[in-house]
This record gives structure tokens, sequence and C-alpha cells, in this order.
């Protein structure tokens, strides 16, 4: 089975501070390897133990990406592609998706898996977009892969429920939160990463006037400021919320 | 295509009916339409949906597409692809607006590449600057935003977090209903649909809730969790749960309230003992009313608390219970 997980490298969460001042996000704090793609990642590997085959990760971005890339060829992953691009977050996605589709054919996938989204732009567009290039379906919030070679059935999160939906290959999955517990790259891996190749392109950024731009991140102004009951007994506290309930119609 | 003129806006019919997200696009898509100029019209995709339209109809839609199928019975994004890429190509708007659901922000991105358009995700504002479409949307897990701008000719696409605006109320007038029958190939019907779980049946749903009381690991255990089950009685709410305590096994994932969990926009939103991180605080922060009842002062759900209770949930929680009772009998 031929498996292209497509992760991205991401400011670490845990890092993003907020100058109050400028209302900008500081955001050259560590990078890591955008959450949900560890989970396209950990299912891509699952994949290859049980059907055999190759899994090769892409990602698109600054030099710095190696990182990303060497942290999934320490999980296990096979080889890997990187594609320069001063910085994914400067082009609309479905141009990222145009630059990223060339590669991912080439190799011919049974199984494209990415993140629901990445934790800094959150469009969740690429998954959809890379199918539709491709000519393939995608499910989306996947939480569960089961199957045989070409056929599988999938579990998605919805509103009204988990839908279990079957679907033959060639697809693409977007992994969610509840769909495995991504492993921890072992010294042996990372010993090993060092070793497999990463196959080095330029992107061709088509030229084509974007249909979109924006804005500088920005903190918006808070409007809110609520009421805050502190050091009173829980009786009075309670009182009080409940005046306030009754105040706002709500009781 | 050319330029073109009015709003499109699809509307979401759940199993249990029409989902409100549909009607605060209509009412950001009355407001666009009127800047913009041209029609307000709202198609209707699904099975059996004919309720969900008359709904549609008296809120202020100028006029509505259904699309009755029983193909579209549950959701599949290469069906819902090719009705609204067939519904875009029949009115032709400057915009087209679609609820920032599960399933919205599923086919959008693949419409959007299918017809060549630009998209953005997740918007919580929509505004018209010189003749364009301008939208704001969270990033970085919500505390950070950027502005949109749309350039070209369109139609330009936008998803939007449930929650976000108003939803329409009935206008006392009554739009015309078209039935629309769209064609779907193979390529279209790739997935099968083979049945939707429901983990629980007692619990009520979330996603239409008007007041919702949700728990986080504060309640320490699973077994005082009824804590915030006897409260969600006293207050005729449904039961939300922070990820900590989902992903502890407490309570089942449909519960679950946040960025990987349900975008809820109730009237009442009571966390107990959640700490409010960004995760959380996205899929809440437009209740109309927040309640926060936790130890810690610094906790950062109190910065979006419309009132908050410093102080034990153990001793608070029964306090306000016996409280609103006694305001009861
Ligand atoms: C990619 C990603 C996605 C995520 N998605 C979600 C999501 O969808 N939803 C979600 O909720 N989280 C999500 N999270 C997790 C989120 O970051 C937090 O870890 C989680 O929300 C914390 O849950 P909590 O508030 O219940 O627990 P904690 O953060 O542990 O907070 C417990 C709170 O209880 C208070 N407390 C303790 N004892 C008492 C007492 N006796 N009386 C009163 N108060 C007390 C404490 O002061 C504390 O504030 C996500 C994280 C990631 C990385
Ligand atoms: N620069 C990139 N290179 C490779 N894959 C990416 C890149 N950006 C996003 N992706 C993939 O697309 C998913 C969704 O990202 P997004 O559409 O930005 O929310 C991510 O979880 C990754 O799997």
């Amino acid at each position: 089975m031929r498996i292209v997980v497509l992760i991205k490298q991401v400011p670490d969460m845990n890092t993003v501070k907020i100058d109050r001042a400028t209302g900008k996000p500081t955001l050259d704090g560590q990078r890591v390897v955008s959450s949900f793609d560890e989970y396209a990642i950990e299912a891509g590997l699952r994949l290859k133990e049980q059907h055999e085959g190759e899994v090769t990760v892409i990602c698109a971005g600054p030099p710095s990406v190696k990182d990303a890339i060497t942290r999934a060829l320490a999980m296990g992953v096979d080889n890997a592609v990187q594609i320069a691009l001063p910085n994914a977050n400067d082009i609309d996605t479905l141009t990222l998706a145009t630059v990223l589709v060339v590669e991912i054919g080439k190799l011919e996938p049974d199984v494209v898996l990415t993140g629901q989204n990445s934790d800094d732009y959150q469009t969740g567009h690429l998954g959809p977009q890379l199918a539709e290039l491709l000519g393939i379906p995608h499910l989306s919030s996947v939480t569960r892969i089961d199957g045989g070679d070409s056929e599988f059935s999938v579990q998605r999160d919805t509103e009204d429920g988990k839908q279990v939906v079957t679907v033959s290959t060639p697809l693409l999955l977007m992994a969610m939160t509840g769909l495995n517990e991504p492993r921890l790259p072992s010294i042996k891996g990372m010993m090993a990463a060092k070793r497999k190749p990463v196959e080095q392109v330029t992107a061709d950024l088509p030229s084509a006037a974007p249909s979109l731009s924006w804005s500088e991140p920005f903190v918006p102004e808070r409007t809110v400021t609520g009421t805050v009951v502190q050091g009173v007994a829980a009786s009075e506290a309670a009182t009080q919320l409940v005046t306030w309930l009754k105040e706002q119609k709500l009781l | 295509m050319g330029k073109g003129t009015g709003i499109l806006v699809v509307a979401e019919v759940g199993e249990d009916g029409l989902r409100t997200g549909s009607l605060e696009l209509l009412t950001v898509g009355r407001s666009l339409a009127e800047a913009m100029g041209g029609e307000l019209t709202v198609v209707v995709p699904g099975a059996e949906v004919v309720e969900a339209a008359r709904t549609v109809a008296a809120s202020g839609a100028d006029r509505v597409l259904v699309v009755d199928d029983e193909r579209l019975a549950s959701f599949t994004s290469g069906a819902w692809t090719a009705v609204v890429v067939h519904a875009v190509a029949e009115t032709n708007p400057a915009a087209l607006l679609i609820p920032g659901t599960t399933s919205g922000r599923d086919y959008a991105p693949r419409l959007a590449a299918r017809l060549r358009l630009g998209l953005a995700a997740d918007c919580v504002d929509l505004a018209v600057e010189d003749g364009a479409l301008v939208a704001t949307r969270p990033i970085l897990g919500g505390r950070v935003q950027t502005v949109v701008r749309f350039e070209g000719d369109g139609p330009w696409i936008a998803t939007v977090r449930p929650g976000s605006f108003e939803r329409a109320k009935p206008t006392g007038e009554e739009a015309e209903i078209v039935s629309l029958t769209v064609e779907l190939g193979d390529d279209d019907l790739k997935v099968r649909v083979v049945e939707t779980l429901h983990e629980d049946t007692g619990g009520k749903r979330l996603d239409n809730a008007e007041r919702i009381v949700a728990g986080g690991r504060g309640l320490k255990e699973p077994d005082r969790f009824n804590l915030v089950e006897d409260l969600a009685r006293a207050l005729n709410a449904s039961v939300g749960a922070s990820r900590a305590v989902v992903d502890a096994g407490w309570r089942p994932h449909h519960e679950q309230v946040g960025q990987t969990g349900q975008t809820v926009a109730p009237r009442l939103y009571v966390a107990v003992g959640i700490s409010g991180a960004v995760q959380h605080l996205v899929g809440m922060q437009g209740a109309d009313y927040i309640v926060a009842i936790n130890r810690d002062p610094d906790a950062p759900i109190f910065k979006i608390a419309s009132f908050g209770i410093v102080g034990d949930l153990f001793e608070v929680v029964p306090a306000v219970i016996e409280e609103i009772n006694a305001a009861r009998a």
C-alpha cells in the first residue's frame, strides 16, 4: 500500500504569547509538527503495519521544516519530500494544494492522510482541496479506520453522531483527535531517521491572481466584562447568581 | 460566469431538523444582500426537508431552492459538492455562505477547488468594504484573528462559525419555494453511508441547546459529575463537558465542547470546574451569557464570563441548586 502523509510545521501553540502593547502574537518560539498531523502520521504507520507498503511524508515550508520531517522519519515513516516554500501561510490554500498535488501525484498513493486542520491557520481546507485536485474522495473528522486492502470502513464525527461509511482506495483521510495515540520517536528511530532519504523540491508557484489576501494576525479587543464574586460564602454567592439569572430573565 | 449578484446561503438540516446555524446565515445573508444589492436565495439540500424549507422561507429569504433527494439522507462530501455547485450555477451569486459545521467545513473546500474560487474558513464576522466581501476569522486557537479580503469576480465563499450571528426570526412573509433536481453521478457517490451511531440516547443534543451546564476536571471524579447533571436539571439545561473529562472516559464524546468537539451557542452556558483553555473557549464563546464556577481566580474562563463565582464547586453548586429550587417554589 502506498501511503502519503501531509504534515505542516507550526509554532508550538504553548509558546505563542500575546504582546499586549502591539496587540500581536509572538510566533518565533519553538516549531513543531501540527497536532492533528501526528495522528495522521500514526494512522499511516498503522496502515503500513497492517497492509505492508511504504509511508512517505510531504512537507512544504522554509528550511526549518526539516525538523518536522525528521520527527516523522523518527516515528517510523520511510522517506520524505521537502518542498521549499518561504512561508506556507503567505499563499492561499488552493494555491498550496496545487503545489502539493504535483508531488503527491507522482507517488500514486492508495491512501493520502492529512490533519483535520492546522494548529495555526486552522482552515481545514487542504485535505478536501487536495482530494478534489487528485480526483479522489475524502473523509473529514476521521476517528476510526478499519479495513481491507482496497475497501475501508471509516468512522467520522458529525453533529448527529458517528457516521460509518465505506469507501474504496484511492482516498484521502483527514485525521481527528480520538483516531489514535501517536507514538513517540524512539532513540533507534531517531538514529535511523538520519539515514532515510529526503527528496528536496522547489515549488513552482502558479502566477494566477490570488482570490484572497489577509491581514497580519491581531488580537481582538475584549468587549465583555462580567461580574466576579469572590471571597464570600457559597450560599451568598449562590444567592447573587440566582438574582442575576432572574435579572437576565434566565430563570 | 462573470460577476454575480445577490447572496446564496446553504441551509443545513440535521437529524433533528433545521440547524440553527442556517437561521444565523439568513441574518448575515440579508444584511450582505442589502449592502451589495441583489436577492437572498437559500438552498436546502437533504431528504424530506420540506418543513425546514418552509421555516427558511418564512425567515427572510427572497427565494428558496429545495433539493430533496433520498440519496441526501446522510451527508457525503461528493453529493453536497455537486448539489451546491449546481445551485451556484443556477443563481450566480456574489457570495456563497455555508454553515461552519462539520459538514460545511468538509465540502466547502472541495467546492472551492472545483470552481477555483477563494474561500475563507470559519468566519465570525462578514462585512462589505468597497463592494468586496471582508471576513474576520479566528486563528492560532482562537486568541488571534485575521481579516480576509476577497478579490476578483467571485463568487466569494465563506464558512461561518455557528453562534456568530443572531438567528433570523419569522418575518410574516413566505418566500417562493422552488424544487431543484440535481443529477448525481457515480463520481459524486463514491462514499457509501452505512449508518450513524448515536453513542448515548439519554442525553439532550448540544448543538441546538438553549442552555448548557458543562463540567471539567475540577469535578475530580466521574461520580461527582452528578453535580453537573443536577444543576443542569435545575436549570432545564443539557450537559456538556471539557475534553479533559471526555478523554478520561467520564463523558461521551458528543458532549465535548470545543475545537475538537461541538461548537455551541446557547443563551446560557455554565462552566463548572473548567479552566477555559482556548480550545474550549472557541467552542462556547458564542453563548449569550456565560457563568463560571472555579476556585482559581486566574482561570482564563473568568475573562469571558458574564457572571463568575470564585469558590469551591463542591460547596457552590449544591448551594446554587438549592437557591434555584427555592426561587421556583
Ligand atoms: C488540538 C487540541 C484540541 C483540543 N480540543 C479541545 C476541545 O474541543 N474541548 C476542550 O474542552 N478542550 C480541548 N483541548 C484541551 C484543552 O487544551 C484543555 O486541556 C481542556 O479544555 C482542559 O479541561 P478542563 O478545563 O476540564 O481541565 P483543567 O484545565 O484541568 O481545569 C480544571 C479547572 O477546575 C478548577 N477546579 C479544580 N478543583 C475545583 C474545585 N473544587 N472547585 C472549583 N474549581 C475547581 C481548576 O481551578 C481548573 O481551572 C484541546 C487541546 C488540543 C491540543
Ligand atoms: N505546508 C504544508 N505542507 C504539507 N502539508 C500541509 C501544509 N499545510 C497544511 N498541510 C496539511 O493540510 C492539513 C490541513 O491544514 P490547513 O488546511 O492549513 O488547516 C494539515 O493538517 C496538513 O496535513
